[in-house]
């Protein structure tokens, strides 16, 4: 993905943070679209570019790393809100749903979600060359795979 | 009560009798708990970095950590794990001398690991993956016992496992055995060291990946037809993946291993449930021993699972 491409799904992400945090009401269908849209956004920014990166398997680009960063950061600060009470026990669609782990333990789900907007934002404009990509972003990685063990369910 | 049917009935009542008890014996011979002799196993010295490749590959902390804190070194159990039939309660694995396996003999542990065995010579049940260990290398095992007791010794004995009448009489459990067991020797030899065939046996024993990968019968067996084929999560809701070909075909040897080391899929996804745990474990081993997981679950010929829907 180019640049503009990221930072568009950067802008995007910020907003449906803004939105979502804007009606609390929202239909129970709509947030979990949303949040499928993020997670998908996230995915890019995580292993379209860093991974890739990391990997050897697409050159090094400043820029594209930072913006990922900052994608991943608004995305973090945007989590919180997509899990209302509300869409507990939703029907489960598509490859992978929210357990309802997160509302037994709202408590736990929200120190995950926390420690990951932590981790995020302690590399964003930190990472500057190949090198401490490579170191950080296991790091970064564990992040997501925090939250997916315990709060998510693959259903097939 | 008439004469003839006097003289038959203690004939009958002695034939059920001897029946009786030719069946209790029976079962009574084919339950009975099997043990490793302690002067099978000659003096050696062990290895304790084997010991924790092999605590690693076998996923011991994923099951046998403290729930609720980070280290997986610490091996107090406690955790439930959910199944079809019951709950079962992971025991404390630390060196402990009174909750944990502190007092036990090396060949109380061998006993464990490879029948399924406990020292008082009672079966473990099957979620204890000893259909899978139980053709672990009895040096591999020696060593992992040496590395389990450099640990720190956790106090404290998780609950009893929660589990309906007949499956609590352990002995029961023989019965399993007799049935689903198949008893082929340890591995050894050029089991472990040729390359591809040590992917089969991090894969198939150490790694018990099939545990979980396969789908189930109703005596909770796996389904040898589907083995690797996926199936329903045991734990609860949600499936486990098809790990043969028809499931990860369009996975390179190179995603795989780079999947066994990360948890990323090709896709660009991370890894959750269960298998999270289980990263945490294959990340520690070498990237050779990575690889060859990867060529031999490459090599698994496509089969279909279980039809798919929401459980």
């Amino acid at each position: 993905m180019n640049r503009t491409g990221f930072f568009g799904v950067s802008l995007a992400t910020l907003a449906v943070g803004i939105v979502v945090s804007g009606f609390g009401a929202m239909a129970q269908e709509d947030v979990i679209a949303k949040r499928k849209d993020a997670m998908k956004a996230a995915g890019k920014s995580m292993f379209g570019t860093l991974s890739q990166m990391s990997r050897d398997r697409k050159p090094y680009d400043q820029a594209e790393v930072n913006a990922a960063l900052t994608q991943l950061d608004a995305f973090s600060k945007s989590l919180a809100p997509l899990y209302p009470e509300s869409t507990k026990g939703a029907p489960r669609h598509g490859d992978y749903s929210a357990s309802d782990k997160i509302w037994e333990d709202k408590a736990g789900f929200d120190a995950r979600i926390a420690e990951l907007a932590k981790e995020i934002a302690a590399h964003k404009d930190k990472i500057n060359s190949l090198d401490e990509l490579k170191a950080s972003f296991p790091t970064l990685s564990r992040g997501c795979s925090g939250c997916h063990e315990t709060f998510r369910i693959k259903n097939s | 009560m008439s004469g003839g049917s006097g003289r038959r009935r203690p004939r009958l009542l002695l034939g059920a009798i001897v029946a009786v008890a030719a069946a209790g014996f029976a079962y009574w011979l084919v339950t009975m708990p099997e043990v490793v002799a302690a002067d099978t196993l000659a003096s050696r010295s062990p290895d304790l970095a084997n010991g924790e490749t092999v605590f690693n590959a076998s996923g011991c902390a994923s099951c046998h950590a403290t729930p609720g804190q980070k280290d997986r070194l610490v091996l107090g159990g406690g955790l439930a794990l959910a199944s079809p039939f019951g709950t079962f309660h992971v025991p404390n694995i630390s060196p402990d001398p009174n909750d944990g396996i502190g007092r036990w003999s090396e060949a109380d542990f061998v006993t464990a690991v490879l029948k399924g065995t406990s020292p008082d010579g009672s079966h473990y049940y099957p979620a204890f993956p000893y259909p899978s260990y139980q053709h672990s290398s009895v040096d591999d095992v020696r060593d992992l016992f040496a590395y389990l007791k450099t640990l720190k010794p956790v106090q404290g004995r998780a609950p009893d496992h929660a589990l309906p009448f007949p499956l609590d009489v352990r002995r029961n459990v023989g019965v399993w055995k007799a049935l689903f067991l198949n008893g082929d020797a340890p591995a050894s030899g050029k089991v472990l060291s040729d390359p591809i065939q040590r992917g089969a046996y991090l894969v198939n024993t150490l790694g018990h990946c099939a545990e979980c990968h396969s789908p189930r019968n109703l005596l909770g067996a796996i389904v040898e037809t589907q083995r690797f084929a996926g199936g329903p999560d045991p734990e609860g809701k949600g499936y486990v993946p098809n790990i043969t070909a028809r499931g990860i075909g369009d996975w390179s040897e190179d995603d795989l291993a780079y999947f066994l080391k990360t948890g990323e899929t090709p896709d660009g996804d991370t890894t959750g449930g269960a298998m999270a745990r289980v990263i945490r474990n294959t990340s520690l081993l070498t990237d050779q021993d990575r690889t060859a997981m990867a060529v031999y679950l490459k090599s698994l010929a496509p089969v279909e699972g279980p039809s798919r829907g929401h459980k």
